[in-house]
């Protein structure tokens, strides 16, 4: 085997066992959690040294499994320490935000939709934000997510098209494009937004 | 060493089930463990353990428990998909798939375990889950390990005699499927048993038990 691999292999090793030994000690819970990301990552690590593209394209299920373990078991924490009860966040109080035209997000959107895309569904996205700042957003969540989850299933029957009816390749970029802009728009207008209100 | 009549523990193969570069296979040792997994995934779609009885120990009383369709739900859900997770660990043919099932299996073991609201229960799930997911190091970096010392994942090149597989390596798989099957330890120390939903507990102790038979097998025969 390489020398570099060797070497490599090494201080992922000395990484594990000062992550564990650290583990070991920790007797705080929620540290407990952090500090098995940290393995985690020791494991992803011990999968990048093998350095070929097998060992890349085995680093996303990796980190997918990870990450799912990481959220099942902090889900397990909050209902052990029974944290459900919503953080209560100060409302934003910005003179600029009472007084900005609505229609400013209508542009931004209305831009967005020109660009179409990805970077279309950030700009739509950030002119939904604004309007949610300025104007509140005691809105329905779940509309926003169910058209967010319509979104993904026409970006994958874009796949589809590409696939098996790659003739139709055009109407495929369009359904794409304009799929990913509904869903990168729904989701990033829900990032800070969402406060665990009442009706999120 | 004892002269075992069978060289291969895996016995003559049944059926090949390729997609692509990944191949699940059907020896006689694999299909025993797969129809072992379906049998009891399909309890787990058909029990209703919703009626569940307590008998007093020692005399004729008994009483019924309160029981959270809710919560019974989920932990249907988890236990199903803890099957299905079985099922693809006991015919994976692919060192990598097969830990990746395993570790499925982890996270729906979790699952299982912390439907039940209890605080004792739910310490016993959040520790489990803090070993399940420490045991991802061994058992990724196991696979790891076998990638880079045979250039190959798949466990048809790895039983090949010329191939040789480093022992830190079958030690890590062993160690990394220890961790995630272990959720049976502490459902002995939890009161799950006797909880509602009681049956779904069941998927915990045949999904590890089959993890680990099918761990066995991959180990001896690399």
């Amino acid at each position: 085997m390489d020398l570099v691999y060797s070497l490599g292999l090494l201080v992922v090793f000395l990484g594990i066992i000062v992550g564990f030994y650290a583990l070991m000690r920790e007797r705080d819970d929620l540290h407990r959690i952090l500090l098995t990301d940290l393995a985690e990552i020791l494991a992803l690590a011990l999968i990048a040294l093998v350095a070929t593209d097998l060992a890349e394209a085995l680093i996303l299920p990796g980190l997918v499994v990870g990450i799912s373990e990481l959220l099942a078991v902090s889900e397990v924490y909050l209902a052990k320490e029974e944290l459900r009860t919503p953080p209560v966040a100060p409302p934003l109080r910005i003179e600029v935000m009472e007084s900005a035209p609505g229609i400013m997000a209508l542009i931004l959107v209305t831009y967005g939709i020109v660009l179409s895309g990805f970077t279309g569904g950030a700009i739509a996205a950030v002119g939904a934000l604004f309007y949610y700042l300025c104007k509140g957003h005691d809105e329905r969540f779940d509309l926003i997510e169910t058209v967010s989850g319509y979104a993904w299933v026409f970006w994958i029957g874009a796949f589809f098209i590409f696939m098996f009816l790659p003739a139709y390749w055009f109407f495929g970029v369009m359904i794409a494009g304009g799929a990913i802009l509904v869903k990168v728009m729904a989701k990033m207008s829900l990032i800070g937004t969402m406060r665990g209100g009442a009706n999120v | 060493m004892f002269n075992l009549p069978v060289t291969n523990i895996g016995g003559s193969e049944l059926f090949v089930l390729e997609f692509g570069d990944i191949v699940d296979y059907f020896s006689v040792y694999t299909a025993a463990l797969f129809a072992f997994a379906l049998i009891f995934t399909v309890l787990a779609i058909v029990s209703r353990p919703e009626r569940m009885v307590d008998i007093a120990f020692g005399g004729d009383a008994y009483y019924t428990k309160e029981i959270d369709p809710k919560l019974l739900r989920f932990q249907r859900f988890m236990a199903i998909a803890c099957g299905l997770a079985t099922l693809g660990a006991v015919v994976s043919g692919d060192v990598f798939n097969y830990a990746l099932f395993v570790s499925m299996v982890g996270i729906t073991n979790i699952g299982i375990v912390a439907a039940y609201r209890n605080k004792h229960v739910l310490n016993a799930a959040f520790q489990y889950g803090i070993v399940a997911m420490l045991a991802t190091v061994p058992l990724f970096g196991g696979a790891a390990i076998v990638l880079a010392s045979t250039g190959t994942l798949s466990l048809w090149e790895l039983y090949l005699p010329a191939v040789a597989v480093p022992l830190i390596a079958k030690v890590f798989l062993v160690l990394g499927v220890m961790g995630e099957g272990m959720a049976p330890f502490y459902v002995a120390k939890a009161e799950i048993t006797r909880a509602q939903g009681a049956p779904f507990i069941l998927m915990v102790h045949v999904s590890s038990l089959l993890v680990f038979l099918r761990v066995v097998e991959i180990v001896i025969s690399m």
